[in-house]
């Protein structure tokens, strides 16, 4: 099992870390990833940009926990995580979960696990500037009980 | 230096640790299994008769890890915090290489149980693989890194133990007797604080909950830290109020994560 978790404020490519997780392995059959993007509107409709912190030592350790549990539950070959951190803007990718398996459904259901997990559990925070001023981002119930759902299954 | 399993007769006793202060240790062992090219090529495939070979030995490694006490005579039994095993498929040296972590908060190290890991996960990838392959070697196995205890950090890098003992001396006496605590994000904004440290007096029982009565006793503003949603990590794990703390240990309070 192959894991890439890292954090840094540089963008990320997309197709390089898709082949750095397949370069030289012909027994991948599936890969699976997500991207997330900076929005424009959040609690506030005028998001001009965000900030984000991060707990630095315990969150790349976080992450690659994350990655490990995923692997526990699923037959994966690689996942890779990254997330950006400092000043971002709307239209900006900010988020990158790659799990990389032998069949698809393993490797949609990490990749789903993945995402669930490091909202509730990374420890990142969000800050959201507009023209009405700062504040710090709201945890939301949805993204609890998205992650809650794992624990059941 | 005396050997410390040798009694004043020379016979060989169990240290008596019960007065030592419990302490954070950890260490990391690593160690090599040789094989053919064409073994190692299975085994990175799945192909061997008696399936998936580093699952199994990564289990064998930790639950060794768990009974060290059993197999060697006068080690302690340890309650292990964490014991991981991982493995490194290298084509160019026709090898796996083993690494083994543990770490718990005791009153001894834990450098016998990460060797213990790495040799009978080392073992273990022997007996998976033996079907195909009965020349293979296991070599290397020594222990990498230890922190925590009177000796200090040793590295084996750095090589000599006595530098790096002196050197921890000097950079942690000052926290030695005390704990660090951050605050972090929108908690470190409403208490106009990111650091400090708490002397282990001042703290009236040693866990998490302890060291928030002894911050609201140093400054009543502290009392945020009681909302049920401030979340805390203890030597950057997530960790619940009856987490049993050490001198030393770095502790976090922040808000709720809104990550991703």
């Amino acid at each position: 099992m192959m894991i890439v978790a890292r954090v840094q404020p540089a963008a990320f490519d997309i197709g390089v870390e898709q082949c750095a997780l397949t370069d030289g392995r012909t027994d991948i059959g599936a890969v699976v990833s997500f991207t997330g993007w900076v929005r424009d509107f959040n609690e506030r409709p005028d998001v001009t940009a965000l900030t984000l912190e991060h707990f630095p030592g315990m969150t790349e350790a976080a992450l690659h926990a994350i990655a490990q549990e995923a692997s526990a539950r699923w037959p994966l070959q690689g996942v890779t995580i990254i997330h950006r951190v400092g000043r971002l803007e709307p239209g900006e990718a900010i988020v990158l979960a790659m799990a990389a398996s032998a069949h698809r459904h393993a490797a949609f259901e990490a990749c789903d696990f993945i995402m669930d997990t490091l909202k509730t559990r990374a420890p990142f925070w969000k800050k959201e500037h507009t023209e009405s001023g700062s504040y710090w981002v709201s945890e939301r119930q949805s993204d609890r009980d998205a992650a809650d759902r794992w624990e059941h299954s | 230096m005396t050997l410390t399993h040798l009694n004043a007769r020379g016979e060989a006793h169990m240290v008596d640790v019960a007065d030592k202060q419990e302490t954070r240790r950890e260490a990391r062992a690593c160690g090599a299994i040789h094989m053919q090219a064409s073994t190692l090529a299975l085994l990175a495939e799945g192909g061997l008769p008696k399936g998936d070979v580093l699952a199994t030995a990564r289990i064998a490694g930790i639950q060794a890890a768990k009974r060290t006490h059993e197999l060697i005579p006068l080690c302690h039994a340890l309650a292990l915090s964490k014991v991981s095993v991982e493995f490194t498929l290298d084509a160019s040296s026709n090898c796996v290489h083993v690494e083994a972590f543990c770490r718990l908060n005791g009153r001894t190290g834990v450098e016998m149980e990460a060797l213990t890991a790495v040799s009978v996960a080392c073992l273990t990838l022997y007996d998976m693989c033996k079907a195909v392959d009965r020349g293979m070697t296991i070599d290397g196995v020594c222990l990498e890194e230890k922190r925590g205890g009177r000796s200090g950090n040793w590295s084996r890098e750095s090589g000599s133990e006595s530098d790096d003992t002196s050197a921890r001396k000097v950079d942690t006496s000052s926290v030695e007797n005390a704990v660090t605590i951050h605050f972090l994000a929108e908690l470190r904004e409403r208490l106009a604080i990111a650091e400090l440290t708490l002397d282990w007096a001042q703290i009236p029982s040693q866990d998490i909950a302890g060291v928030k009565l002894g911050l609201i006793d140093r400054d009543p503003k502290f009392k945020a830290l009681l909302d049920q949603r401030v979340l805390c990590a203890l030597n950057q794990a997530m960790s619940q109020d009856g987490a049993a703390i050490a001198p030393g240990d770095e502790i976090a309070f922040f808000p709720p994560v809104t990550g991703g």
